[in-house]
């Protein structure tokens, strides 16, 4: 059977002018089944977010092949969407407006985009900012908002660009819980970038590692807890030995990070 | 302590107003009680303000206006219709840059009010000559505000939209415009300074009615209220236009409000 998505030796150098060249992919292979919640681990500057893109079909890699249901990617598509790390709101649009984003472009009618987008304005917890932009948000509202809008036109796939990053703590939890609960109701497979370890382990099925830059994926770990999960399992010992042998693995990345080039 | 916080609260209009009306007490003054006012060489603001009830307000200038106002609506509706497009397009496509490049850095370093006589020349004196004279002075900032506009749009922007299936039509519409808009608003306001200059110039080169051929008639035989009552007439329109543009640059861009410096 062919794995929902398939990347086979994905080689991407990035050129900028007047720069050397950055190889961000290296013989990147990854798979990913349907349904499945994958997360991505590695150093920062590694190419996490340069695979998010290509999957997006937002970049195209040198060489190498990438499929989604056995179709190759050429090009962004409606059954992908993103939150990405820099959130990427228009700035003279609303929240609402925002949120409505996709579904404007996908031909929707105002009235039901107003019906969709409020329910996941809620969702995510900003009701009553609606009319709000997005200079008048703190770094975590603009998350949600990023959020909200990828959830938004219901794509199959979610990628994911370390998207609770700027949530103080409890709102983190509470977004966990929520993307779980979506993601098991409507069966959706979802790529997670995140720098935490605790994250990954908690909401994936298995957690990729990836190696230095240019990224590779060194090694996967699958992770064997029962779901529904609930807060409580991170205070057991299965769950810190998952944490530990993550750690374990990233810790030699992380090390050549900072013996090679420090950027 | 009523005062005082009304004071504090309206501190800047109130020290606008003071120093203005200040500067014309004192003009008034001194040409009234220090130095005896020769009407030949100079005049003071009393009669300035009867010459602007009379020839303003009064109606003796309004042709003269509405024939300066008709040369700069024109050149000015034209800078916008070609400035835009082609400031948006140069930004856009790299390499209607490159060629263009060359040209408009030459024109807009170049003072180019020294080609008014060559333009009444080949356009004849009225209208038309000075409708182009409004036009190539008025057009520059508006390319290279679209331009730079275009050129500071975010590409991650860009990309959201790519990637929620937006074609190039929605890249425009949707991110490139929006985030030139304001850069095109800025323009427009040094656009309506260069315009008018550009009427004046015109005016004052050859031309047998207008705002600034009336200024040129009155300095000519010594009508100096009269004269300046124009000039003031001209600063207040142009205050109100430029400052008209303010006003509608934050209505129509309330994301910037609150965060761009004045
Ligand atoms: N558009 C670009 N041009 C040049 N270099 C880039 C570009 N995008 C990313 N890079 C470089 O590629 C490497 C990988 O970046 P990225 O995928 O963003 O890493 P991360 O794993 O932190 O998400 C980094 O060294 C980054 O500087
Ligand atoms: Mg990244």
């Amino acid at each position: 059977m062919v794995p929902y998505i398939q990347a086979k030796n994905l080689n991407l150098t990035f050129r900028p002018k007047n720069r050397d060249p950055v190889t961000a992919l290296l013989g990147l292979d990854l798979e990913a089944s349907q349904g499945e919640f994958l997360s991505l681990v590695g150093p920062s500057g590694c190419g996490k977010s340069t695979f998010l893109n290509v999957l997006l079909g937002l970049l195209k890699p040198d060489s190498g092949d990438i499929r989604l249901n056995g179709n190759r990617i050429t090009g962004p598509g409606q059954e992908r969407a993103m939150v990405f790390q820099e959130f990427g709101l228009l700035p003279w649009r609303t929240v609402q407006a925002n949120v409505e984003l996709g579904l404007e472009l996908k031909g929707v009618a105002a009235a039901t985009r107003r019906q969709r987008s409020a329910e996941l304005i809620t969702l995510v917890g900003l009701n009553g900012f609606e009319q709000h932009y997005p200079h008048e948000l703190s770094g975590g509202m603009k998350q949600r908002v990023g959020l909200a809008r990828a959830l938004a036109t219901d794509p199959d796939v979610l990628l994911m660009d370390e998207p609770f990053a700027a949530l103080d703590a409890q709102t983190r939890d509470l977004m966990q819980m929520e993307l779980l609960q979506i993601w098991d109701r409507a069966k959706k497979t979802v790529l997670f970038v995140t720098h935490s370890i605790e994250e990954a382990a908690y909401l994936s099925d298995r957690v990729v590692i990836m190696t230095a830059r240019p990224a590779r994926t060194k090694s996967t770990i699958k992770i064997n807890l029962p779901r529904p999960r609930d807060y409580e399992m991170r205070l057991s010992a299965e769950f810190n030995d998952i944490k530990a042998r993550i750690w374990e693995t990233l810790k030699e990345e992380l090390m050549t990070r900072s013996a090679g080039d420090g950027s | 302590m009523g005062a005082k916080r009304i004071y504090q609260e309206y501190q800047r209009p109130i020290l606008g107003l003071v120093s203005v009306a200040g500067l014309f007490l004192a003009w008034e003054l001194v040409l009234t009680y220090l130095v005896p006012l020769n009407p030949f060489f100079f005049t003071k603001p009393s009669l300035i303000a009867t010459a602007f009830q009379e020839q303003v307000l009064g109606g003796r200038l309004w042709h003269d206006l509405i024939i300066s106002s008709r040369a700069f609506l024109w050149g000015f509706s034209c800078a916008i219709a070609v400035g835009i497009p082609v400031g948006v397009l140069m930004g856009w496509r790299r390499r209607a840059e490159y060629t263009l490049d060359p040209f408009l850095t030459a024109l807009y370093a170049s003072p180019l009010v020294a080609l008014a006589p060559l333009i009444i020349v080949v356009f004849g004196v009225g209208l038309l000559a000075k409708s182009v004279l409004v036009f190539l002075l008025a057009v520059f900032p508006f390319i290279f505000n679209a331009f730079a506009g275009v050129r500071s749009t975010d590409r991650l922007l860009i990309n959201v939209v790519k990637s929620f299936g937006g074609k190039e039509k929605d890249l425009y519409f949707k991110v490139i415009l929006p985030s030139t808009l304001p850069y095109i608003v800025a323009g427009t306001r040094i656009a309506i300074g260069r315009g008018l200059v550009g009427i004046i110039v015109g005016e004052f080169v050859a031309a047998s009615e207008g705002i600034g051929f009336a200024i040129s008639r009155f300095g000519d035989t010594y009508q100096l209220p009269e004269m300046f009552a124009a000039i003031f007439f001209l600063m207040i329109t142009a205050i109100v236009l430029t400052e008209g543009m303010r006003k509608l640059e934050a209505a129509l861009a309330p994301w910037r409000v609150g965060q761009e410096a004045r």
